[in-house]
């Protein structure tokens, strides 16, 4: 079970900004979004401009294999703003 | 005072007094126009455990490519900002001018290409998600 953030226009379209979702332990990033696309199907909207933050990483949406551990922060990152 | 009314004008004005979006907004009024559109300001927000840490990435980072660099400064705005105050403010001091230069130019580029604060801007009526050209998974194609 990992923590699943939404920011910015992520949370805008799932509706929430955060949330527990049950996944695989090792599951690649790819697959981590398809199974939160399938919780909140209107983020498939913005697919090609988030990345993830896992454990306060950056990850990009692809085949890098991700162990997570139970409480595991994940973050939807669209693209920033700050400065 | 006829044709030369309503020819495209511009109207700038820097000033240091405080702004008004009622002067503003009456400069641009004209009578062929149905649509005016206002900025108003921003919303700031951030995925503020994250940011802090990459924040302090990169100061560790300018004090390993400038070791003269004494102090270093990063505040950013979160919330409401208005249109006339500001959202970031850096320093850096060091023993000369190049070094100090050189590492808040990199503390600002770096800041907006990954610390994750989005803004909001917040016009009259509407608002949208800005989007930093440095940032490297934006798809600004689109």
């Amino acid at each position: 079970q990992v923590s699943v953030l939404y920011f910015a226009r992520s949370a805008e379209l799932a509706g929430l900004r955060c949330e527990t979702l049950s996944v695989p332990r090792e599951i690649t990033s790819l697959q981590l979004w398809e199974e939160i696309v399938k919780v909140h199907p209107r983020l498939a909207l913005i697919r090609d401009q988030v990345v993830f933050a896992v454990r306060q990483e950056y990850v990009l949406l692809g085949d890098q294999l991700l162990v997570l551990q139970p409480g595991d922060e994940v973050a939807i990152i669209p693209p920033i703003s700050g400065g | 005072m006829e044709e030369s009314e309503d020819v495209p004008r511009d109207f700038i004005k820097l000033k240091s007094e405080k702004l008004s979006v009622d002067e503003v907004s009456e400069l641009v009024v004209s009578p062929y126009c149905g649509a005016v559109s206002l900025f108003i300001g921003e919303f700031n927000i951030s995925y503020t455990s994250m940011a802090e840490t990459e924040i302090k990435k990169i100061c560790r980072d300018v004090r390993q490519k400038w070791p003269s660099v004494k102090h270093i400064a990063v505040h950013h705005r979160l919330g409401v900002v208005p249109i006339t105050e500001a959202s970031v403010i850096i320093a850096v001091s060091s023993p000369h001018r190049a070094e100090s230069l050189e590492a808040v130019m990199y503390c600002i580029n770096t800041l907006k290409a990954s610390v994750p604060i989005w803004k909001k801007e917040i016009y009259e009526d509407e608002y949208s998600w800005k989007e930093n050209k440095e940032c490297f998974w934006a798809n600004s194609e689109k």
